[in-house]
């Protein structure tokens, strides 16, 4: 049975962040895209098998303490801290392309803090004549083309509908602050891990040789920001890493594939 | 009243087959150098005219990567205008401090400018627009926090014998010792450029700089942005001094209404169809929440907004007429505003030479000498000061 996330408070040493948590057994930590996700379907059927944990990162949601991070040696050393208060030692790791990132700095500088690694549509690497998309300065309608193969999906149309309120303020007629806000707010704290280099760390591909976690690599097949050298880089560079790629899904994978991508990662955690 | 005369130095025949923005992206292939030449040397001719009118200064800006303001380096023409004019101020409003590093480069070229001009440079500082973040990949999220420690440590350069150490969270510089220092004591002027931001004009009135705001919007916005900055020196504990901000907005004057409207009009809407588009890209993090507010209110009024003649005299986003209609409406405008300095450009987007010398010359000659009587400079209360944080 799928289960809903429970929202909590966590007193960290950056500040107040939120956790989302369900269900019981071996811990899985979520680590979330740049959308600032808390939550979604593949999450909730996976807390059928694992105890999913979910901390919102600094900047996104609700959670404080973005000033005093400006990059993922930050990011990485919240993590320690997060870690520390959850009572972690190598619990398995989950993360969608910005999280995923983060995901590998942790298992490459501290690789013993990490049981099994699981990125999704990662992002972290620069690759020649493979760049990731501009995220930054598009409207709502931009960034939905990137993210979903299938433009009726929900979230799709949402951002879409969206478009008159982000993106371009010249344009902009009547704004809500309420509207703009949560986008407002993740994109500032996503510049701050990831303006320059964008979205990535050029020491991170010679790094990825000390990941010592079992590894599992998911692709979307259309994804529209990240291409598929990326993911195929990180599956060759880990050793023993696998890759899979989940057909008529893009970059938010788990949005449009929470079934798949579910099954996949529990096969792979056991 | 003080005016000024501003110039973006625009390119003014950007391929009409081109659709896209005219900044970061726009292709460079688009930018033909012997138009180019031309433009520099007719647009540097009018602003040494503008001293032979009688301006009080001239004013120059920064922007990369462009079709709008072709000037990257506002510090080279500021230099050039340095030794071809020698009685007006010449305002560089202003550097984009994020953009150098190490900032003490501004503190350099700045104080370079002044004593070539024997003391007559207004020093500009500007968190810098939106593109820029992206011409440059500088971090927006950090372009606050760079721009103050960078005005801290240009100020200190220029206020404090070295050698010093600076040592802040985005620059550390082990010998601070700038060689010149500025003519002007114990520094120029300084100008802060701003389009809405709450903690920019608290900055302003906290220092006791000069507060300029940032055009294209409604004059509504303008009422409530220098509002804004009314109160925020009644929050440090004095009243602002008129001198210690400034409008900015185009201006057209031609010998009837009816002939400045039509020969005004087309390089009018060639500005902002096609130079304007893309200027208001947002880096993130570029903004606080609270400020978010503020501007989020006036988005709505931006020129890119308008389409018709009756929005742009209604909005007095540039004022165009006769000498008599142009003199009314501004002292109307800047009586409601309160600012006692004037920044008009006239030149804009594709105004022919011939037709920018002859609205500079009927401004300065029927226009000025009205703006002077009904705003008689009384006893100044700004003195721009020295402050460190």
């Amino acid at each position: 049975m799928p289960q809903t996330l429970v929202e909590e408070q966590l007193d960290t040493p950056a500040g107040k962040v939120q956790l989302f948590r369900a269900g019981a057994g071996a811990p899985l930590v979520y680590l979330h895209s740049a959308g600032g996700e808390s939550s979604h379907a593949a999450l909730e059927e996976l807390a059928d098998s694992f105890e999913v944990l979910v901390p919102v990162f600094p900047g996104y949601g609700e959670s404080e303490g973005i000033e005093d991070i400006d990059g993922m040696e930050d990011a990485v050393f919240h993590l320690l801290d997060l870690w520390e208060l959850l009572e972690l030692d190598a619990p398995a790791v989950m993360g969608l392309s910005l999280g995923a990132w983060m995901a590998a700095e942790l298992a490459t500088r501290y690789p013993e803090k990490v049981g099994k690694l699981v990125l999704v549509n990662p992002v972290g690497l620069h690759i020649d004549r493979a760049p990731i998309a501009e995220m930054f300065g598009r409207g709502a309608g931009e960034l939905a083309e990137m993210l979903f193969a299938d433009q009726e999906h929900p979230i799709a149309a949402a951002m879409h509908a969206m478009d008159d309120f982000t993106g371009d303020v010249g344009k902009q007629v009547e704004i809500p602050i309420e509207m703009v806000l949560p986008m407002w707010k993740a994109m500032s704290a996503t510049a701050k891990l990831g303006w320059d280099p964008y979205l990535h760390n050029p020491k991170l591909r010679g790094r990825l040789r000390r990941v010592t976690a079992p590894t599992l690599v998911v692709r979307a097949a259309q994804d529209g920001m990240v291409p598929a050298a990326h993911a195929e880089t990180y599956a060759a560079e880990i050793a023993g890493a696998r890759l899979e790629v989940i057909e008529d899904a893009a970059h938010w994978l788990p949005f449009e594939k929470p079934a798949e991508l579910a099954e996949l990662v529990r096969d792979f955690l056991g | 009243m003080r005016c000024f005369a501003f110039h973006l130095m625009p390119y003014t025949q950007l391929d009409p087959s081109y659709e896209g923005p005219a900044w970061v992206t726009c292709p460079n292939e688009l930018y033909d150098p012997a138009l180019g030449h031309e433009l520099y040397n007719t647009y540097l001719d009018q602003l040494i005219y503008a001293e032979e009118l009688g301006f009080d200064g001239v004013c120059v800006n920064e922007h990369h990567q462009n079709a709008y303001g072709n000037m990257p380096s506002p510090n080279l023409i500021a230099s050039i205008l340095a030794r071809q004019t020698s009685r007006m101020k010449i305002a560089v409003v202003g550097n984009a401090l994020p953009l150098y590093d190490p900032p003490t480069r501004v503190a350099e070229e700045f104080a370079m400018i002044d004593v070539i001009s024997g003391g007559r440079l207004i020093a500009g500082m500007v968190v810098g627009g939106g593109p820029e973040y992206y011409s440059f990949s500088v971090n927006p999220a950090h372009a606050r926090e760079r721009f103050q420690e960078a005005h801290d440590l240009i100020v200190k350069a220029w206020t404090e014998p070295g050698p010093f150490e600076w040592v802040s969270k985005h620059y550390r510089i082990r010998y601070v010792n700038p060689w010149p220092r500025p003519l002007q004591q114990p520094h120029p002027e300084i100008w802060i450029p701003g389009a809405g931001s709450v903690e920019t004009m608290e900055f302003v009135a906290r220092n006791r700089y000069a507060y300029m705001g940032i055009p294209y919007f409604h004059i509504d916005v303008f009422k409530r942005y220098f509002s804004m900055f009314r109160d925020a020196c009644e929050a440090e504990g004095y009243e602002a001094d008129p001198l210690q901000y400034g409008w900015l907005l185009p201006i057209y004057v031609a010998e009837t209404d009816e002939q400045a409207r039509r020969e005004y009009e087309e390089h009018f809407w060639y500005f902002v169809k096609r130079l304007l588009p893309g200027i208001t890209i947002q880096p993130p993090g570029y903004t606080s929440v609270r400020s978010l507010a503020s501007i989020l209110k006036s988005a709505g009024t931006f020129m890119l907004n308008i389409d018709t003649w009756e929005e742009v005299v209604n909005g007095r986003y540039a004022i165009v007429g006769s000498p008599e209609t142009v003199a009314d409406q501004l002292i109307e405008s800047l009586r409601e505003l309160g600012t006692g300095n004037l920044l008009g450009l006239f030149q804009l987007g594709s105004l022919p030479d011939h037709l920018t010398r002859k609205n500079m010359a009927l401004f300065a000659e029927q226009v000025m000498p009205k703006l002077r009587a009904e705003f008689p400079d009384g006893e100044r209360v700004y003195r721009p000061q020295a402050k460190v944080a």
